[in-house]
């Protein structure tokens, strides 16, 4: 799963209500809607490793 | 679909403020004081249903949680429903787990969004609803325990609580409650559940994925610039139906109904003018929305230019017209969620 940092309360309580309590959650830094499509594809660079790593994990 | 989960009885001291502390403590009101939901009285609801108690009529977005008949019995006890109530607030459970409703984006949006609830048929009389004056306003019983009722559910069973999975931004009044029945007496044409393929004697509730209500206060007497007014007002830039097409609804007063009807105009003549004349250009929204809004209505409607009309929904006939109120030159506007469909369950006689 992968979250903004204003969103995370409702993934981990999701995640905890469909039965994956322990699922793993990429967080990225809200808010998206300020922000260029360079600056989003610079964040998603930054991220890409770590969900990579979260998924084969 | 049964189950053996029975609700767990909890012994609790015989005070009311020792019993609204306990609930507002573990977070299972709406901020109001509640009916302590004692056995005897969930007992007395139960009675009104031929459902077994253990009955999972759905299961309720984003938590899951199991909305069983009990279940929807005790959040109908603490809103203080009339016993009679319960078979509105099961089919109300069951239609807003519809797919096509899309729950899980109403609860869990930051957008201000409530889910409305609109009877049809003799229910709403036996019931004692309002149809008619501040028919969403306070005052009526059955109407706003009702709409208290089904949002204690949407909370308690559902789990969407604020600032954890509710990430409304500012929320709305109307998550407190938001229900009325539809005047058909006052209403010059088809009502809603015939309108949506239901017998006439058939009682039925119908759920909205619904911002705020906009009111329209004109003297106008004539029926194509009442139209023109109306269409104005649903006109607004940062809206999510226009992004994604769709679902507006228009409650019309009585007497703004009887101004169209008198100008010759049938429910579909109305809902097909508005969707024409609310068309909006493309260049009034922001470049960011005009993104999103690429997103989703490029298929439909090709190419987004400058001035390209954006229509309010995919289709005319998803403008929604219901006629409610008492006397006064009023209408409202009620804007949808956008991505959303109301859905429409028979009561249980």
């Amino acid at each position: 799963m992968i979250c903004s940092t204003a969103f995370t309360t409702l993934g981990r309580a999701q995640a905890k209500a469909l039965g994956h309590p322990g699922l793993p959650i990429a967080v990225i830094p809200h808010p998206f809607g300020a922000r260029s499509r360079e600056e989003v594809r610079a964040l998603a660079e930054q991220c890409v490793a770590d969900i990579v790593k979260l998924v084969s994990g | 679909m049964g189950t053996d989960a029975r609700a767990a009885a909890l012994e609790a001291p015989d005070d009311i403020d020792a019993i609204n502390r306990l609930y507002r403590d573990k977070r299972w009101g709406d901020g109001l004081p509640v009916v302590p939901p004692t056995p005897a009285r969930v007992e007395r609801m139960l009675a009104h249903t031929q459902r077994a108690p253990d009955d999972v009529i759905a299961q309720v977005a984003p938590g899951f949680g199991a909305a069983t008949v009990e279940r929807i019995a005790i959040n109908a006890v603490l809103a203080g429903c009339d016993p009679e109530a319960l078979p509105v607030l099961i089919a109300a459970t069951e239609a807003v787990a519809d797919p096509a409703f899309n729950l899980q984006g109403i609860q869990a949006t930051t957008n201000p969004v409530a889910v409305w609830l609109i009877v049809n048929g003799p229910a709403a009389e036996r019931l004692g609803m309002s149809a008619t004056f501040n028919c969403l306003g306070q005052g009526n019983w059955a109407n706003a325990t009702l709409g208290r009722a089904l949002r204690l559910i949407l909370q308690n069973i559902g789990g969407a609580l604020p600032g954890e999975m509710d990430r409304a931004t500012q929320g709305f009044p109307g998550k407190f409650t938001f229900c009325c029945a539809e005047n058909e007496a006052a209403s010059p044409w088809e009502p809603l559940h015939v309108e949506r393929g239901f017998a006439r004697d058939a009682s039925t509730v119908t759920v909205v994925g619904a911002e705020g209500t906009m009111n329209m206060n004109t003297h106008s007497k004539e029926a194509e610039e009442l139209l023109r007014i109306i269409a104005d007002t649903m006109i607004h830039p940062p809206s999510n139906e226009y992004v994604h097409g769709g679902e507006p609804w228009i409650v019309l007063g009585p007497e703004h109904a009887d101004v169209l009807k008198r100008g010759g105009l049938s429910k579909a003549d109305v809902k097909r003018r508005l969707w024409e004349l609310s068309k909006m250009r493309v260049d009034r929204l922001s470049v960011k929305d005009l993104l999103r809004a690429r997103e989703s209505r490029t298929s439909e409607l090709g190419e987004l230019k400058p001035d390209t009309l954006l229509p309010i929904s995919v289709t005319p006939d998803a403008v929604q017209l219901l006629v409610a109120g008492g006397p006064g030159t009023h209408s409202i506007f009620i804007p949808s969620f956008g991505n959303t469909h109301a859905a429409t369950r028979e009561i249980e006689a």
